[in-house]
């Protein structure tokens, strides 16, 4: 196994980890399977800032190319703020790519791990 | 001149060791009084939902484990109406605290519904006392550690994010005490004899947050957890 390779997976392990413990706030992750990560791309419809949770709502096409309205559910806006998320990191009619934990429900709700914009570069939403 | 000159010297060289006494119980009274500091912004070290962890059993009452049967934390928490938490919960609660020492009380500023609470040092529970979200804290030092007793809680809140329930009777003590300088502890011992067959204890770590500042923090948009869309 080369080096790359290596911290590749020391990586991802990692990543697992921290995910599988985040410090949410206001009310538990009881409602999502915190054990799948999910990606929905799609376009920013709305950016709510808000407390107890913030929320970003984006439309996307499924398989079928019908058109589904996602929402992701993020942490408070003091503790996003403090993790170099601001009102507006993203805005109406932005390209994104949503990942994280969809509600055990099957909503299309998710709890939010992380974005990634139109040019790749990704921004976290774990507070903990 | 020569005398006036010592004269100065010694006034001014007076006047710095009177100063940091002076401002220093400005700044902090209960440095003054030689009571522990536990001043700083704080936030829990790892978010515990249930302080009782699957694989292991709360000592209920028969009450109690009906209480909790009936627990939902999608439908029925009492935080998704934006209720104050009540203690123990709100120390559990994953958003920063800080925490100010004036005289006669130490006060917890929590970020979660900028709640305001109150720990008094000088006097004994009231009599007859309101049954409240947070009840009624009195405090003492213990060498380096706070202890404080609460009763007087209403019945509304959960003990922790999975339903834990209570009762009026509820009574939490707890043990705050600073393990080293960035490391803050609450040691609980909860007990509450219409709920639970004995008492319990849980704990919970702090990590320092220098250079954090309390968020304004208002519950007003929870549509999309408590209001089926």
């Amino acid at each position: 196994m080369n080096t790359k390779r290596f911290m590749l997976l020391f990586a991802l392990a990692a990543g697992f980890i921290l995910a599988s413990s985040p410090a949410f706030a206001h009310h538990s992750t009881a409602e999502y399977d915190m054990t799948t990560l999910t990606a929905v791309k799609g376009t920013v419809t709305q950016f709510e800032w808000s407390n107890p949770h913030a929320y970003i709502h984006v439309e996307a096409k499924d398989d079928k190319g019908n058109v589904v309205e996602w929402t992701a559910e993020m942490a408070s806006i003091g503790m996003l703020s403090r993790v170099n998320w601001k009102r507006d990191t993203v805005k109406p009619g932005d390209e994104i790519t949503i990942y994280g934990y969809r509600a055990k429900n099957g909503k299309t709700l998710m709890r939010l791990d992380k974005i990634a914009f139109a040019n790749g570069q990704e921004l976290s939403a774990r507070v903990g | 001149m020569r005398n006036r000159w010592k004269a100065s010297i010694l006034g001014v060289a007076a006047l710095l060791l009177v100063l940091p006494a002076i401002f220093g119980q400005a700044a902090n009274p209960s440095k003054a009084t030689g009571a522990p500091d536990l001043t700083g912004v704080w936030l829990i070290d790892h978010f515990q939902p249930a302080l009782f962890p699957k694989g292991t059993t709360p000592p209920f009452t028969p009450w109690g484990e009906a209480q909790f049967k009936k627990a939902d934390t999608q439908v029925n928490d009492p935080n998704l109406a934006c209720l104050p938490h009540g203690i123990p919960r709100l120390m559990f609660v994953p958003l920063p605290m800080e925490i100010f020492q004036v005289p006669d009380r130490v006060l917890m500023y929590q970020e979660a519904g900028n709640q305001l609470r109150q720990i008094h040092m000088n006097r004994d529970h009231k009599k007859d006392l309101d049954p409240t979200y947070n009840g009624d804290s009195v405090g003492k030092w213990e060498g380096g550690t706070l202890v404080v007793d609460t009763i007087g809680f209403n019945d509304v809140t959960w003990l922790d994010h999975a339903g834990l329930p209570h009762t009026e009777s509820l009574h939490v003590v707890e043990r705050i005490h600073r393990v080293d300088h960035t490391t803050l502890v609450d040691d609980f011992t909860i007990e509450d004899p219409k709920a639970y067959t004995k008492p319990w204890a849980a704990s919970q770590t702090y990590h320092l947050k220098p250079g954090w500042e309390i968020a304004e923090y208002v519950c007003d948009n929870n549509k999309y957890v408590y209001h089926e869309k």
